[in-house]
């Protein structure tokens, strides 16, 4: 095995990072420009992570359940949930209506636990393309916690959990990961052969940059930049899509031509292990191969023309 | 227009299909919450159409699909599934669903989708 083999503590950040970023795939087609993803904590082994929850707190949990186990618990407070039901097309009960100004109706809450059901969906199959398995989950629960003491009964624990912030409306929310010891050492194995997979570090120092979000340190958090700085990752460029039904794709001859949904000279997505990294122009160097000029970062408002990345072009 | 059979554990899921399917103009004469339910529905109701969620409790879709293609291999089913369920969506067509939808979706996806499992 590798000589530098991946602390639970990355496989951790990393598994937290990755849902993280699925998850606001998810929730931005919900509420577009309106998540905020904050930092993933890892917590201290043992710790009891449902602290400081709002009274009323809405929880709409999925589970892992096969592949790996765990359990995902993602919760908001009534007011973020609302906004949520309502972004998604369920209008709360106007004022004067039965149910106005009081708890979150039955349509309410499954409407969140579509969205749950949808988040983890999407990371479950982020997971998967890491851990080199499928993932399946469970169909979502959703409950309001009356009393927020009571998610640790309902819930449990684990022996390893995370926790990751997001702001969606204005409110804030917040996933809970409970990982089993062996989720997590399936996890760093998988990370560690992505590692041993990698043969030009080049590609893995471009890619490292745009993770860190914060130099804020505090005792229960690990930034991103410090944790998965040294991890080599996939990169490519993706010049176009386009769908089709799959007897089509089944039945394209040689030589076919498939038209993208981009122009020539139109900018292509640069894409770091599966998440779009940022876009920019597509380049020949002198040595005759294909490079990217990186023009926007995803996350980062401003421009950045003079970053050429030599970078593996793979058609998706 | 169709008679539809709209299956998904999520009441909020089967009002997005239901309101969709009726802007289409077709008809809904069931739901369903799960799996066995789904199946349970189909021998009943005979309908033209079913959509089918993946993910449900006491029986999945997958489960539900192949039982319901055991009892009418002629049946029309668009499975729905949530991104990151690509894997399930090959299966589903495999054990015989004419077309799938990825959540979320627009009423015109669904539209689309029914529209060609029914020509």
């Amino acid at each position: 095995m590798s000589q530098n083999q991946v602390t639970p503590r990355e496989a951790l950040t990393r598994l937290g990072a990755s849902t993280a970023e699925a998850i606001a795939q998810v929730l931005e087609q919900f509420v577009p420009g309106e998540v905020q993803r904050g930092e993933v904590s890892v917590l201290p082994d043992g710790a009891t992570p449902f602290t400081n929850l709002p009274f009323g707190a809405v929880a709409a949990s999925v589970s892992y359940v096969d592949g790996v186990t765990g359990a995902n618990i993602f919760l908001m407070t009534p007011t973020g949930a609302r906004a949520l039901a309502a972004a998604m097309g369920v209008a709360p009960p106007a004022p004067g209506e039965a149910g106005a100004g009081e708890e979150l109706s039955e349509l309410e809450l499954s409407a969140i636990g579509e969205a749950a059901n949808q988040m983890m969906a999407a990371a479950a199959g982020a997971t998967s393309v890491v851990l080199g398995q499928e993932v399946e989950i469970s169909p979502p629960e959703t409950r309001v916690l009356d009393d927020p003491g009571s998610a640790v009964e309902i819930y449990g624990t684990a022996p390893h959990s995370t926790s990751t912030t997001f702001v969606i409306t204005g409110e804030a929310c917040r996933l809970i990961q409970l990982v089993p010891s062996a989720f997590v050492v399936r996890m760093a194995r998988a990370i560690d052969e992505l590692r041993m997979e990698q043969t030009n570090p080049a590609d893995g120092a471009q890619a490292g940059d745009g993770w860190g979000q914060s130099a804020d340190r505090n005792a229960g958090s690990i930034s991103l930049r410090d944790a998965l700085s040294d991890i080599n990752l996939r990169v490519w460029a993706e010049l176009g899509r386009t769908r089709m039904p799959l007897g089509q794709a089944l039945e394209l001859p040689l030589g076919a031509v498939v038209d993208l949904d981009r122009a020539s000279d139109a900018s292509v997505d640069l894409y770091v292990n599966g998440l779009r990294f940022g876009q920019g122009r597509l380049l020949v160097t002198d040595d005759g191969e294909w490079a990217i000029r990186l023009e926007t970062v995803a996350g980062t408002a401003s421009a950045k023309p003079q970053g050429v990345g030599a970078v593996a072009l793979e058609t998706k | 227009m169709a008679r539809v059979l709209i299956v998904d554990d999520a009441a909020f899921m089967r009002k997005v299909l239901s309101d969709a399917l009726a802007s289409g103009g077709h008809q809904v004469v069931g739901e369903a919450g799960n799996g066995a339910e789904a199946v349970a529905s189909y021998q009943q109701l005979r309908p033209e159409l079913t959509t089918l969620d993946i993910t449900m409790p006491e029986k999945d879709g997958l489960t539900a699909l192949a039982e319901i293609m055991a009892i009418d291999p002629a049946a029309r089913v668009v499975m729905c599934s949530a991104l990151g369920q690509e894997s399930k969506v090959l299966q589903s067509i495999k054990l015989g669903a004419k077309d799938f939808v990825v959540k979320p979706f627009q009423p015109a996806r669904v539209l689309e989708a029914v529209s060609k499992a029914l020509s």
